[in-house]
């Protein structure tokens, strides 16, 4: 499955999506916001946006290059949009695989390329302005250019 | 006229989030960025950090654009 979706992730749903007989790994990544502080500020929460469709096709492209790199029996890529709250999950990846390694080494190769080609943004919202996460185009001072 | 979408710092530079522009049969993509600086001056420093997109897929500056494209101004991508 790779959806892009505006409500939490339920990573227990799914983890237990990828469950399947013929697999004895199952490997989880979940990214969430982290509270980062500098000059006296806080991170208050990310927040999320997307090109659609086009970032819903590119979710699936990077299904295809992991199965047509490695054995796994299934893969799942599910991505948050709009205000992800500290500690909350804004991506799970789920790769379920008959053996340890291939689980591990195709999840890290799922953010690694969500990071590359995903046309997906994050807004840091500080407790003194915000940044374009990538862009440095925002409204903290002396961090960011100016929009 | 084509379609020209922008997204997160373009988007915010440029303040807004959709504009049509004039553009005759026959162009690339290289002469749709200058209509779009001229138009939205503050897109200008972000130029060498921006990708495109046409029709939903990355493209080149010599890649060919015709009326009714949707194009897609994507500053550098940060999701995970």
């Amino acid at each position: 499955m790779f959806t892009i979706v505006d409500d939490p992730l339920d990573v227990g749903a799914l983890i237990r999506d990828a469950q399947r007989p013929g697999c004895g790994a199952i490997a989880t990544f979940v990214g969430t916001t982290r509270i980062d502080e500098s000059e006296g500020a806080v991170v208050e929460y990310l927040e999320y946006e997307a090109y659609r469709p086009m970032a819903d096709r590119k979710l699936e492209e990077i299904g295809a290059e992991i199965e047509g790199r490695w054995d796994v029996g299934y893969v799942s890529i599910v991505h948050r949009l709009g205000r992800v709250d500290p500690g909350e999950a804004s991506v799970a990846i789920v790769v379920a695989a008959p053996r340890r390694g291939p689980a591990f080494e195709a999840s890290r190769y799922a953010i690694e390329r969500i990071k590359e080609v995903v046309p997906i943004w994050k807004r840091e919202v500080w407790s003194d302005g915000y940044v374009w996460v990538g862009s440095q185009v925002g409204s903290r001072e002396g961090v960011s250019a100016k929009p | 006229m084509i379609r020209v979408l922008l997204f997160g710092a373009a988007a915010d530079r440029a303040g807004t989030r959709e504009i049509e522009l004039p553009l005759e049969d026959g162009a690339t993509l290289a002469e749709v960025w200058p209509l779009l600086a001229e138009r939205h001056p503050d897109l200008a420093p972000m130029r060498d950090t921006l990708a495109f997109a046409v029709n939903g897929e990355y493209a080149r500056a010599d890649d060919g654009v015709s009326p009714g494209d949707e194009i897609a101004v994507l500053p550098p991508v940060s999701g995970g």
